[in-house]
């Protein structure tokens, strides 16, 4: 399909920031500033087009293919459940960009849980880059495979 | 640039409620950011998986926490929102969005507030988070 993933990356998603998926988001999230949904009222406020609210790098699940993605880490897909996110925000994403995230493990522990067998830790950073190659945002995703139940 | 907002340590802004959330709210979340885990929209799949019920995804909950947070403070302000997943939410659940701002510090003649943020569901927290804030200085 693509160019194969070097080492330690599990996936490359791309795509393109719009205002109509922004609004779409807005909405969903109960996200009331205008100036994710008004292009004046971003202007007003210094964006050049819409920002996208804060977990808007959340759509890029449409681009992905999330059972490819699981199965090359070995995860049992039913098993597992995500802990935590944080995005870490170096401009704000905004309509028309054209943004590559590339999504890396970086920790991968056993660890014993708490109502006993062994679960597995799996700690992933994605960093997004804008069309020019700037970082625009980082996500950071701990991904929890519960134990098996006995 | 908008004008970051006036805080001191301490302070709690206004919360937001949000609710009951409904299926056709998880399914508007699903179409907007693309997860169709039949989790959360088909009951004949989740009989099978031991919820009592369909849940939302959690990357819902959180992000109508971000949107208090962006609402409240500017979303060109925010440098880092976190969040830790800790209940499910079920249908009919009502949530309450809030934070309240625990360090204001200056770096490089700027103010960067840190929040601890939390969506509570009827029984208590669903997401616990923080963030960090660009804010007036006092």
């Amino acid at each position: 399909m693509s160019d194969p993933l070097p080492a330690g990356v599990v996936d490359r998603v791309e795509y393109d920031v719009e205002r109509g998926k922004i609004r779409e988001f807005t909405r969903a999230t109960f996200t009331t500033d205008p100036v994710h949904t008004d292009p004046a009222a971003a202007r007003d406020a210094g964006f050049r087009d819409a920002p996208a609210t804060l977990t808007h790098t959340v759509v890029a699940g449409h681009q992905r293919d999330q059972r490819a993605f699981v199965d090359s880490l070995g995860l049992a897909l039913a098993r597992v459940v995500v802990g935590s996110v944080t995005w870490t925000y170096l401009r704000p994403l905004t309509a028309g960009d054209h943004v590559v995230g590339t999504r890396r493990v970086v920790d991968d522990v056993q660890r014993e849980g708490k109502r006993g067998g062994t679960m597995r830790v799996v700690a992933l950073e994605t960093e997004y880059v804008d069309a020019v190659g700037e970082p625009v945002v980082r996500l950071e995703e701990v991904l929890i495979e519960r134990g098996e139940q006995r | 640039m908008r004008t970051p907002a006036k805080v001191r340590v301490g302070d709690a802004p206004d919360t937001r409620v949000v609710g009951p959330i409904s299926q056709t709210d998880i399914v508007r979340f699903a179409g907007a950011g693309g997860d169709f885990n039949p989790l959360h929209h088909d009951p004949g799949f989740v009989a099978t998986t031991g919820f009592p019920g369909v849940i939302a995804m959690g990357q819902m909950q959180a992000g109508i926490l971000a949107g208090w947070l962006s609402d409240t403070f500017g979303v060109e302000h925010v440098r880092s929102f976190g969040v830790r997943f800790v209940a499910p939410v079920l249908l009919g659940d009502t949530l309450t969005l809030g934070g309240t701002v625990v360090t204001i510090t200056e770096t490089n003649g700027e103010s960067l507030a840190t929040l601890d943020l939390v969506a509570s569901g009827d029984k208590g927290p669903v997401v616990t988070g923080s963030a960090t804030v660009v804010v007036a200085a006092a």
